[in-house]
């Protein structure tokens, strides 16, 4: 039951989107029902539909499709522990281990007390600080992240002060050496660090960093207010369009270019702020919202002046919480200020920001699939053409822009274009936040000028391998969507332009540096198991070349590889590659096709070491036609095994075996 | 925009209207693009990748998904290269990765485009030697419709026609990635109407007929283009049968009537016509117990009797009852032999002359509707007035939906209940039976703007679409039309609708399968085939030299004079069943000298007989039907049962006419099609062959005018006149979809659906007398009393009682019996 007290909370939330469109708050209403139960019960879900006058059917097809909408109870808490690639070289998977070895149950199970639920998870935007794991505090529904978890220690550590009941004491992310009493201490931003002077990064580090005063203290709005007074709309297009800011969030298109498809007669029209940072190995957009979100504010509202919109979304991922909770203080903040809201900055212009928390869905990054979303679908991707800019939200004109796009769009409104184009190079101007993880020292946020030599990012700024002993082998270099980039590629600049040439993409920056204690097998069945879980399912080459994938490397891994394998797994991803209905496809095989062909040697002698005889799989017999109509047959949704003991968790999916 | 644009596909030059999808160019120019997801009545979504094509563009040749793509001006396309096949053997593979290949036990073995598709374009060989993903094999996601999820594709079919058809999101997909499937939200069975479309749509065998499930193979059936005899839309239908039975009915495309749709009780309701319970000879009461007899027997029977009451009594002393579910010529045989060989115009039907209908029925059905890449709606408005599309007449309900969300179409709804399609915007004018005629009162003042603001909004907002619309049709229907006040509300609405202005017209709608052709067949008391009055001289004229005899010019006893008269000695009951209907006509038919029912099944009518004649039905004799449109429609023979002696109603009454001395020219059913277009001068040149397998409309111009004729007074129960103190509630009745009806009964698979024997009240006036949802209650009224139990929904306005007709165990004639208005009072038992 809907209690009169969740129904007026439901209500409010449903209040702030466009009269009409009160389903797009289908996503925080589903998040009040489950902070209720710890789950969404049918029933509730069925009662929501009647609340938002849709169907019950499509209630149930959105929390199935969101990963932090849950069809059972979980656990008073419930951890999750990230093992994408960014946490796997870090001991991810280790770190899961120890977690059930303190626990005392696998993952995907409850401790009996029904304290704790544990399950693995996907990229949760903290490479920089791997292995770590988050937290759902169920009755407040709040999620902190766990951070720096090396070791068996870090993890009991963490366990006691979640046991003490200490764990929600903040929000901010907690690690074992910040909070040496065991009281739930904060520590505060993680490691940034790069070029001076700084910009995007400034500021990260002053205290309070995050409120209004220190931002004004800097400078913040000012930029702002002078634009609203003194620059056309049509001026700022045109100066963003010169400045040549290209997107951050991995297309790299130009902000100003796509602002100019907007047609010039329809109203309203929208901003939606892609804060859905989720591409493993990026973890930069949640730094600047967790500790200098008023930069990303004042460069919503230049965006919306320049667009002339008085309606935006901050589109933030469910798992950002602490995000989402700095962002609500500074968006009340500036509020107050009369810097949102009506007559902004006694401009005579309005806007109202939306923070929109999304649930748990990769996809849902990309820009299409991201309006249906917060349109209260599941998020999967529409036909383009008609482009957001054109028919977007609500299906009207819509610009979808990064987190770091936006506020590269402050600077240059603060400093001039001349200025922004002197970093960087022509066609890849400006300053980026590089993201570096994986095996280096010092993985953590860099903030260099494009161009910077990838060498001397992972060198002089990383430290080098993270074990001397153990040399880099490889580097993804803009989340883990992108090809691979082998030593001799090392030199490449960090723009756009040379990194497409050395055969990837620049992407969003997430650097993910690869050592040779790492089996490039794993690589790539942990990266295939990432896009199997998180396809939408909407396009039959995605949903199905994804997990055929998977099932094949698994079984290399497992010691049952066949010597066909490898060019089946090409056929596999040329015919995904370009064939899918949105650029997930892509993103799904570029990393495996680059580890084909730079890293054949590793499959073939893993298949060779394991299997000489070539021994196909014991081809399991089908179930027999099963006349009971109501029998389960046993869909089984986890494939994740650790490394390192040998323990065999029930629900693996094991070829052959049942 | 230039309308054509022109393109090459494969080297050739086609031109095609603008803004087609390159899918369906390419299929104009006649390649075969495989398609699993695209379906032409169906938005694109782009989701199976089966299309994908080479397009030449600015950047190079790609790869594009033909069936989201529109055609443009030079476009150079090719779907024969290397690199298509490649990509289409690929993605063959993908789909059937998953797929358990049980084509040896699936339904769609046959007729499986997933089958075909595999041999024309895929790979011949699997590279799979993984575990198959499994999931939920045949289950019931209702009681009709069976989901095998690992048989499906994923392509969306059935999830976009219950939500851009239906408007009824009941299917959706769930979980995510490689666990997606189609389901529905737990608990919540599909319940849309015309829900089993999806079956059809459905190209693989993930959908299948709960009702038929494993009764066929698609090889071994023959296949009949017929039409549904449910309702009156007459949808189109092929009806499958093997071995003599009826295994299977499934849509078929006319897009002047149904598009491709068809509704569920069309579909899957057809248990009946190979039921056991069918009537298999003829049977004759002796010794007060019916007795299988030969036909000769009976029928020598039946005709020394009529002679008898006709010489004793006179003619006016025998009846018929036609019927709305029997064929044309079977409805003008019983009305020639009535008229003809006995001599009177005592022929009716249920709903026939009772009801102030009109002659010509809806303009046309395709006027309302909005196909996908079709025309749009030529009304604008429409106004429902006492009819309730949704359970009576599904297809056009299923249009009006289309025509409200895609073609803009205004919706006013008068009703005694909140019917469904008040889900809709648009004014909602509620009243009670035996108030339609102030209703339309205050509606006309309003249109013409002498109407004081009362503030009833809802009439005002009416008024306002009505005189706002260029082109509005209302719709009325026999609920709202039946008994003393039915001319009054024929006569309201069309000068409402002259109120309202030209390009505004009022059509009339009967319900039953063949409603509109037993009035143009003259099964009414007052008027001769071609619904001509008795006193036409020019028909009068034109029947008695066609059929060699003098016609009455008297009017005869409609359906309910004849079942109240005292003076009737003999009537002959033809697929009605008026004993059900009221008890008092259940005691007067026991009081006369003869009885003959000729019908499908045993009836409470049929058990107080003197002769019961075995009736074939429309599947098993060759047939014509005028749907509510007046389109004239072939349903052919489709089944037979060697064992049964059943004949079809025009047969039996060629038969008996020879017996009375008759001699009629009639060799075969084709013969009295034949004739019936001689004496039906708006039927002229519609004759079997020229009806074609999509029918034809008569043109309206061609019915008489409206002009009322003379009938008898009415007589019988009076109109409730009942204290309010003692009865205080009014009683709303009306047909349902599924209604547990003879019919309906012997579906099996379906009798979950059926509506309970409630009585349904607002939870306001629950509330009062204390009555809750399951409470078992008896309703009175001063005619009788229902042991029913209650159910609760506001959709039943406050002040009513809602009871439909044709519930077994609750017969809601027991507390009208014969009258159209009762009040009732609802007590907990």
């Amino acid at each position: 039951m809907i209690t009169e007290q969740m129904r007026q909370e439901i209500d409010e939330i449903l209040a702030r989107y466009p009269a009409g469109r009160e389903r797009s708050g289908i996503l925080p209403a589903l998040y009040v029902i489950q902070r209720e139960h710890g789950y969404c019960p049918v029933e509730e879900q069925d009662e929501l539909a009647e609340i938002l006058g849709i169907a019950p059917a499509e209630v149930g097809a959105v929390v199935g499709f969101y990963n932090m909408l849950h069809e059972e109870p979980k656990g008073e808490y419930h951890i999750e522990v990230c093992t994408n690639v960014p946490c796997m070289l870090r001991g991810g998977n280790r770190c899961l281990h120890n977690f059930e070895t303190t626990l005392g149950i696998h993952h995907g199970e409850r401790t009996e007390d029904g304290q704790f639920a544990l399950d693995h998870m996907e990229c949760l935007g903290s490479c920089g600080t791997a292995p770590m794991a988050i937290v759902t505090d169920q009755k407040s529904g709040e999620i902190r992240y766990f951070e720096n978890l090396k070791s068996a220690a870090d993890v009991e550590k963490a366990v006691d002060v979640l046991k003490s009941g200490n764990g929600f004491r903040s929000l901010e992310r907690w690690t074992p050496e910040a909070d040496p009493d065991n009281k739930g201490a904060a520590d505060g931003p993680y490691l940034t660090d790069g070029m001076e002077p700084r910009y995007l990064m400034d500021r990260l580090n002053e205290p309070d960093s995050h409120k209004i005063a220190t931002y004004e203290a800097y400078g913040g709005y000012a930029a702002a207010r002078r634009t609203l007074e003194e620059i056309e709309p049509a001026d700022m297009v045109d100066q963003i369009k010169e400045s040549g800011i290209r997107g951050r969030g991995g297309a790299g298109f130009p902000t100003g270019v796509k602002w100019g498809f907007l047609p010039p007669e329809t109203r309203p029209r929208y901003m939606v702020v892609n804060a859905d940072e989720s591409e493993p190995g990026t973890f930069k957009d949640r730094i600047i919202m967790e500790y200098d979100p008023h930069q990303l504010i004042e460069g919503i509202i230049l965006s919306c002046h320049a667009i002339e919109s008085e309606k935006a979304f901050i589109y933030i991922r469910g798992e950002y919480y602490f995000a989402y909770t700095r962002l609500e203080e500074a968006l009340a903040e500036a509020t107050a200020k009369g810097y949102l809201g009506e007559n902004i900055f006694g401009s005579g212009k309005n806007l109202d920001i939306v923070l929109h928390r999304g649930a748990g869905a990769y996809e849902c990054g990309e820009e299409t699939a991201q309006l249906t979303s917060l349109e209260g679908y599941r998020g999967e991707p529409r036909l383009k053409p008609p482009f957001p800019a054109v028919e977007g939200l609500y299906a009207k004109p819509t610009i979808v822009n990064n987190v770091e796009s936006i506020c590269n769009v402050t600077h240059v409104m603060r400093h001039g274009v001349d200025w922004y184009k002197a970093y960087g190079t022509e066609r890849s101007p400006g300053m980026r936040i590089f993201c570096l993880s994986g095996n280096v020292k010092r993985p953590g946020l860099y903030e260099l000028p494009h161009a910077t030599p990838l060498s001397e990012l992972v060198n002089r700024y990383g430290g080098g391998p993270e074990d001397e002993s153990h040399p880099i082998k490889a580097i993804v270099p803009g989340g883990l969507s992108m090809k691979l980039l082998t030593p001799d590629q090392f030199d490449t600049p960090l723009d756009y332009e040379s990194v497409a040439e050395a055969g990837s993409l620049l992407g969003s920056a997430g650097v993910i540096a690869i050592d040779d204690r790492t089996s490039m097998v794993e690589v790539a069945r942990r990266t295939l198991s990432f896009y199997r879980e998180e396809s939408c399912g909407k396009c039959t080459p995605c949903r199905e070349g994804t997990a055929w994938l998977e099932k094949i490397l698994l079984r290399i891994e497992e010691g049952q590889g066949l010597g066909r394998d490898l060019e089946l797994m090409e056929y596999i991803a040329d015919n995904i590659a370009g064939k899918s209905f949105c650029p997930f496809g892509e993103a799904s095989v570029w990393g495996l096709q680059s580890n084909l062909i730079k890293f054949r040697g590793e499959f073939a002698t893993q298949s060779e070491s394991t299997n000489p005889d070539e021994i196909g799989p014991v081809l399991p017999i089908r179930p027999d036609y099963r006349p009971n109509t109501h029998e389960e047959s046993g869909l089984r949704d986890s494939t994740f095994a650790p490394v390192g003991g040998n323990i065999v968790l029930h629900d693996d999916l094991v070829p052959g075996d049942d | 925009m230039a309308d054509h644009v022109t393109l090459t596909i494969n080297e050739k030059e086609v031109s095609v209207p603008a803004r087609t999808l390159l899918v369906d160019a390419a299929r104009m120019a006649g390649v075969e693009i495989p398609v699993f997801c695209s379906h032409p009545k169906l938005d694109p979504v782009g989701c199976c990748r089966m299309c994908l094509v080479e397009v030449d563009g600015p950047r190079g040749t790609a790869m594009m998904a033909s069936c989201t793509m529109p055609v443009g001006d030079g476009m150079v396309v090719r779907t024969d290269t290397e690199q298509v096949r490649t990509v289409q053997e690929a993605n063959l593979g993908f789909i059937l990765l998953n797929h358990p290949l049980d084509c040896p036990i699936c339904d769609k073995g046959g007729e499986c485009p997933l089958q075909d598709q595999t041999m024309r374009f895929g790979q011949g060989i699997s590279q799979l030697i993984e575990p198959k993903r499994l999931a939920k094999k045949h289950y019931d996601i209702s009681d009709t419709i069976v989901l095998d999820q690992e048989r499906c594709v994923l392509c969306w079919r059935c999830i976009r026609y219950l939500e851009e058809w239906e408007d009824k999101p009941q299917l959706g997909l769930f979980e995510r990635g490689n666990d997606t499937i189609v389901d529905i939200q737990e608990g919540r069975p599909v319940d849309a109407k015309t829900s089993g479309n999806i079956i059809d749509l459905c190209p693989v065998g993930a959908l299948t007929n709960r009702v038929s499930r494993f009764s066929y193979r698609p090889w071994e059936i023959e296949r009949t283009p017929s039409i549904c005899m449910h309702c009156s839309v007459g949808c189109n239908v092929r009806l499958d049968s093997r071995t003599h039975q009826l295994r299977r009915i499934v849509g078929r495309e006319n897009m002047q009537v149904n598009d491709q749709w068809i509704c569920d009780k069309g579909r899957f309701a057809h248990g009946w016509v190979n039921d056991e319970k069918r009537l298999a000879a003829p049977l004759l009461r002796k010794n007060g117990r019916l007795t299988q007899v030969q036909w000769s027997e009976a029928l020598a029977y039946i005709a020394g009797k009529a002679a008898g009451i006709k010489e004793k009594y006179g003619a006016d002393a025998i009846g018929a009852i036609g019927s709305g579910k029997i064929s044309n010529e079977s409805n003008y045989a019983l009305q020639r032999f009535m008229r003809g060989v006995i001599g009177t115009n005592n022929i009716d039907h249920r709903d026939g002359g009772d009801v102030a209908a009109l002659p010509t029925g809806l303009p046309a059905l395709a006027e309302l509707m909005k196909p996908q890449y079709g025309p749009d709606p030529q009304v604008d408005t429409v106004l429902l007035f006492g009819v309730d599309p949704s359970e009576e007449l599904p297809v056009l309900d299923l249009h009006l939906k289309r025509a409200i969300l895609r073609g803009g179409v205004k919706l006013i709804i008068a009703h005694a209940r909140k019917i469904e399609l008040t889900r809709y915007e648009g004014p909602y004018l509620a009243y009670r039976p035996g108030e339609e005629i102030p209703l339309i009162d205050s509606l006309k003042q309003a249109v013409q703007g002498s109407g004081e603001a009362d503030g009833d909004s809802a009439a005002q907002a009416a008024a306002e679409l009505l005189s706002e619309s260029e082109k509005a049709l209302i719709i009325y229907g026999p609920m709202a039309a039946r008994g003393e006040s039915g001319p009054g509300v024929r006569l309201g609405l069309e000068q409402l609708a002259q109120a309202a202005g030209e390009g505004t017209s009022v059509a009339y709608v009967g319900l039953d399968g063949n409603a509109q052709g037993c009035r143009d067949m003259g099964v009414l008391p007052d008027r001769l085939p071609g619904q001509f009055p008795l006193d036409d001289a020019e028909a009068k004229a034109r029947l008695e030299r066609l059929w060699g005899c003098t016609l009455s010019g008297s009017p005869g006893y409609s359906y309910k004079q004849m079942l109240d008269s005292q003076e009737m000695r003999g009537l002959f009951v033809n697929g009605a069943n008026p004993a059900a209907e009221s008890p008092d006509w259940a005691a007067s038919l026991d009081d006369l000298d003869l009885l003959v029912v000729t019908d499908l099944l045993p009836t409470e009518t049929a058990e107080k007989a003197d002769v019961v004649l075995p009736a074939q039905g429309w599947a098993e004799s060759d047939g014509t039907y005028t749907n509510l449109e007046r389109r004239v429609q072939r349903a052919p023979k489709a089944v037979a049962d060697p064992k049964s002696r059943a004949a079809p109603d025009w047969m039996i009454f060629i038969h008996l006419a020879r017996q009375m001395g008759a001699a009629w020219p009639f060799t075969d059913v084709r013969s009295v099609t034949e004739e019936i277009t001689w004496a039906v001068p708006a039927y002229a040149g519609l004759n079997w062959e020229a009806l074609g397998d999509q029918g034809r409309q008569w043109a309206a111009e061609a019915a008489p005018s409206t002009a009322e004729s003379i009938g008898r007074a009415t007589a019988g129960v009076p109109a409730a006149a009942s204290a309010e103190a003692d009865y205080p509630l009014s009683l709303v009745t009306g047909t349902v979809l599924y209604d547990g009806g003879t019919l309906f009964g012997l579906t099996e698979q379906m009798h979950g659906m059926a509506h309970s024997a409630t009585v349904t009240l607002n939870p306001d006036d629950a509330a009062t007398f204390g009555v809750e949802a399951g409470s078992p209650v008896t309703v009175q009224s001063d005619q009788g009393q229902l042991e029913v139990t209650a159910a609760v929904d506001a959709q039943v306005q406050q002040g009513t009682a809602w009871i439909p007709e044709s519930l077994p165990g609750a017969p809601v004639g027991a507390l009208l019996n014969g009258s159209y208005t009762q009040r009732v009072k609802v007590e907990r038992r």
